[in-house]
């Protein structure tokens, strides 16, 4: 092939990669930003607990097991409807969920688990957003996969369902709870 | 302006003639600063970064909690003196590369920075061995 | 029954194009059809919502009964499917046109080709919207409901006038495309063919241009940012086809005069539609984040893909297959006209693989699972500012270039003048006007001044002709264009403040004052007016007020910025978020001279036009 005729087809080539690029694009979701924390030791936390104000939930928390550290708020309705799913997994597995009571009025969310039920071990109250922002968190709910050695290994954007656990969230923490400390 | 001044005159004289009585030198800015140059590091800095909620506006534009929460944090930061580099390093460090809108020159954006020019030099390559002596 | 009909004459629409496509003989006829089955169709989709149809899936989602008036008419085409009708309504219109004006000194079988390909573009895209995106899908609530409502931000007249207007465009470049494939396919381009695409390229390059000038304008009134321009990606997708038929325009004087680069010019009206449906897909697939998209539906953006990559890639593979019979080498030298408009081009399409680069790369790194970047505001203007001076320098220095060879010595005769008085100029205007210097600054200014300087004293030794009146005008255009540009960047002052009732605050030599706060109601929204007082440096006074609205609907909030303007700056107040001690914050802007932006854009634009008169003249004479 010579020079000229390289050059010819060369905006075929170029559009050809271009379509191949944006039908790879099509199944991305720019939405979902991966946090830079994953396989990083989970960034330093200390708060209130919601019930047990004068107690502190802190790192130590999260150590010893594997841990789901989920984010939420009242104001959040997508938390909402991922409750009902959490509850019934703290009810099924040995999974320890931790809270993270974020900007939230703690006194409705005290009134709303007291309604729906409380599937979490432990609720860290963030009443500045300062932990969240430290954990990189950008909406809620989030949630984070954390390890037996307190290392954060997943994050999930966005609420939990039925399918994402049986597909993404299981398997991951299944390999976690076989892990050696 | 002639429009304006007639409606205002007719309008507001009076309010016009108290409110001018007051001086007004006290600092009312959202974000006070203690020099012009911390002032426009932040307005630079807030608007290079993305704000990740609304994704399409930046940090200085968003209206959203969690702009507000890094534009406060911005602002202690700079007043307690950290440099651009360390807090831009504090925020991908949590953020990722994501919250830059310039993203740094690395081995994965070098086609990014490099391919303009280049694309550029390519062609006038080929225009200087088109053209004939 | 109006949705039915509309869907019924939406599919009589396609039977129509197909037919146009497939049926040489009968082709001219079904375009009239298709024109007007889908005027029919669009015509019923107004009336829905002007009747507030809910039972119409799209009017539920779009409209609300509180709407005023003029937004419904705009709402018909303010969503995903809608804007797709209003996308084949335009390019049969385009049709339509081409096929009452377009017929002269053309061939028959040349003719029937162009109508023909735009018949197949026609099918594909009639089919798209039947199989994914019918406007007309209805849905029977069984309870009341009043309708989702139309984005607040899309509430403004600018919705009337901006996607009509860059769909005029980017659709009408449709019609050079089949010009080149009819070429192609031919195996002929000659004066006549040159001659004959040159309006079906100006004039949507302007409608185009008219359409980025509107939504730079719209935005800068409606985000309340004080903001013309953000890269967003929809934004650039629109820049893409204006700057390539840019390109084009300038690449048909040059094959005119030489009779070569053929190459070039059935490449260019290939890739402008290329890019054309390419920005369509991008605003239309949430492949991209960005202001303008809405809506994210897979299914639609796979489709669009489709379409996409079969038209363009048999484009070019045609293209690249016969491309070796329109081959020649002319004769010219580095210092010539000729190197002056083949680097036009080059610099254009380098500005035109930028934005791509810039647009496409995060989504490049993502698929290659190397992590999450953002391109933005910066980047652009690190990489596009540098490619484009260049640019400026040439747009000044080609008409002194003479064909095929100029001396260096003539060119520095003429060229030693204007240049120094630009570089003068430059410093000396903005000193006298009490402006700090500052090297972008200058930099911006001298090369615009250079462009007007040297345009002008062409203009004075040549005999003006109507093509000429067209350029000069136009690229005089775009140095005040840039002129804005340059010296809005550089010299605007902002304020974010915190502000109680009767509060003053300083800001380049104004002071503003928040004179009144008060409830105003409006059709569909409430809001909070606040008024301003602002005194100028000389003293004078006049009154400016900002709103803070809320929509009823869904309780959405939207700041409608106050704009005070005259020639040389604008005053733009507004107002943010109410915070404690009954305080509001509120952003102050001073920005000179951004008004220049648009004028110098529509300036440019009307230059192309003139030359569209030139061409008229010229078919009546022959």
């Amino acid at each position: 092939m010579s020079i000229r005729a390289f050059l010819y087809s060369l905006p075929l080539i170029i559009s050809m990669a271009i379509f191949i690029l944006l039908w790879r694009g099509l199944n991305l979701h720019p939405n979902e930003i991966a946090s830079p924390l994953i396989n990083q030791p989970a960034p330093f936390f200390q708060l209130p607990d919601l019930y047990r104000r004068k107690e502190i939930v802190n790192n130590r928390n999260l150590l010893g097991h594997v841990s789901l550290l989920n984010v939420w708020s009242t104001a959040c309705s997508a938390c909402m409807e991922e409750h009902d799913f959490l509850l019934m997994l703290s009810k099924q597995q040995s999974i320890v969920f931790i809270g993270l009571d974020y900007k939230d009025d703690t006194h409705a969310a005290k009134l709303f688990l007291k309604e729906h039920g409380n599937p979490y071990q432990n609720i860290a109250v963030d009443e500045s957003g300062q932990t969240a922002i430290n954990w990189g968190v950008y909406g809620t709910p989030e949630t984070f996969i954390v390890d037996k050695r307190g290392f954060i290994r997943y994050k999930q954007i966005g609420a939990i369902t039925p399918e994402i656990w049986e597909k993404t969230l299981k398997p991951i923490v299944q390999v976690l709870a076989d892990e050696k400390i | 302006m002639k429009i304006f001044w007639d409606d205002a005159f007719r309008v507001c004289s009076i309010a016009l003639l108290l409110v001018l009585a007051i001086p007004a030198f006290a600092s009312k800015d959202l974000y006070p600063f203690s020099t012009p140059d911390q002032q426009n590091r932040f307005y630079t800095l807030t608007s290079e970064l993305r704000c990740l909620v609304c994704q399409n506006e930046n940090l200085a534009e968003s209206n959203a909690a969690l702009a507000n929460d890094l534009r406060e944090q911005i602002h202690t930061q700079i007043l307690n003196g950290k440099t651009d580099n360390e807090i831009i390093h504090y925020l991908v460090s949590r953020y990722g590369h994501f919250i830059l809108y310039r993203p740094p020159l690395d081995a994965s954006t070098i086609g990014l920075w490099a391919g303009p020019f280049l694309i550029l030099l390519i062609g006038i390559f080929y225009l200087v061995k088109r053209a004939q002596k | 029954m109006t949705p039915d009909i509309g869907l019924f004459s939406l599919l009589l629409a396609f039977f129509f194009a197909l037919i146009q496509g497939v049926a040489p003989s009968l082709s001219p006829r079904a375009v009239v059809g298709q024109f007007f089955c889908l005027s029919l169709s669009m015509f019923c989709l107004i009336i829905c919502f002007l009747t507030n149809d809910v039972t119409v899936v799209y009017v539920q989602e779009h409209s609300h009964a509180l709407l005023p008036f003029i937004y419904r008419i705009g709402a018909a085409w303010g969503g995903h499917e809608g804007s797709l009708l209003l996308w084949c309504l335009i390019l049969s219109g385009w049709t339509l046109l081409f096929r009452m004006v377009g017929k002269r000194h053309l061939t028959d079988s040349f003719f029937t080709k162009v109508l023909m390909i735009l018949g197949w573009i026609s099918a594909g895209f009639i089919l798209f919207l039947l199989a994914t995106s019918n406007p007309f899908a209805r849905f029977f609530p069984t309870e009341l409901i009043t309708g989702d409502d139309l984005t607040p931000l899309l509430q403004d007249p600018g919705l009337l006038f901006h996607p009509p207007m860059l769909y005029f465009g980017y659709v009408g470049f449709a019609v050079g495309f089949s010009f080149a494939i009819a070429a192609l396919l031919e195996k002929k381009c000659d004066a006549t063919w040159i001659h004959a695409i040159k309006p079906w390229i100006i004039l949507p390059w302007a409608l185009l241009g008219c359409g980025i000038v509107i939504g730079s304008w719209w935005a800068y009134r409606e985000l309340g940012w004080g903001g013309w321009w953000a890269w967003d990606p929809v934004e650039n997708a629109s820049l893409l086809p204006w700057l390539t038929a840019t390109a084009l325009i300038h690449c048909l004087i040059l094959a005119e005069k030489r009779d070569a680069f053929k190459g070039w010019i059935l490449f260019l009206p290939i890739l402008t539609f290329t890019l054309s449906l390419l920005g369509t897909f991008l605003v239309r697939s949430g492949v991209l984040v960005s202001v303008h998209t809405f809506a994210n539906d897979p299914k639609r953006g796979i489709y669009l893909l489709i379409y996409l990559s079969v038209i363009i890639s048999g484009a070019f593979t045609l293209y690249a297959a016969r491309i070796k019979y329109f081959y020649q080498a002319p004769f010219f030298q580095f210092m010539s006209r000729e190197t002056s408009l083949l680097l036009n081009s080059i610099i254009l399409l380098t500005a035109v693989a930028t934005i791509l680069i810039g647009t496409l790369y995060p989504i490049l790194l993502d698929a290659l699972h190397l992590g999450n970047i953002s391109v933005g505001e910066p980047y652009f203007n690190l990489v596009f500012i540098p490619i484009m001076l260049p640019w400026l320098f040439l747009m000044g220095l080609a008409p002194y270039l003479h064909w095929k060879k100029t001396t260096t010595s003539y060119l520095f005769k003429k060229m030693v003048s204007p240049i120094f008085l630009s570089l003068t100029l430059a410093w000396i205007i903005p000193t006298l006007s009490g402006c700090h210097f500052h090297p972008l600054a200058y930099t911006g200014i001298a090369l615009s001044f250079w462009v007007i300087i040297a345009t002008l004293r062409y203009a004075k030794k040549i005999t003006l002709t109507l093509p000429r009146y067209s350029m000069i005008i136009a690229h005089i255009g775009i140095a005040i264009m840039v002129l804005g540009i340059t010296i809005t960047k550089s010299y605007s002052e902002e304020k974010q403040v915190r502000i109680i009732l009767h509060d003053t605050v300083d800001l380049a030599g104004y002071q503003f004052t928040l004179n009144q706060l008060q409830n105003v109601a409006g059709d569909n929204y409430h809001s909070i007016e606040a008024t301003f007082l602002i005194r100028e440096p000389n003293q004078t006074v006049f009154v400016l007020s900002a709103e803070q609205r809320v929509f009823v609907s869904h309780e959405q909030t939207m700041s409608k910025p106050g704009v005070a303007y005259n020639v040389w700056r604008d005053l733009y107040v507004a107002l943010g978020a109410p915070l404690s001690d009954n305080a509001w914050s509120v952003r102050l802007y001073y920005k000179p001279a951004v008004r220049w932006i648009w004028f110098g854009g529509g300036l440019a634009l009307i230059g192309g036009l003139l030359s569209l008169l030139s061409f008229s003249r010229k078919r009546s004479g022959a």
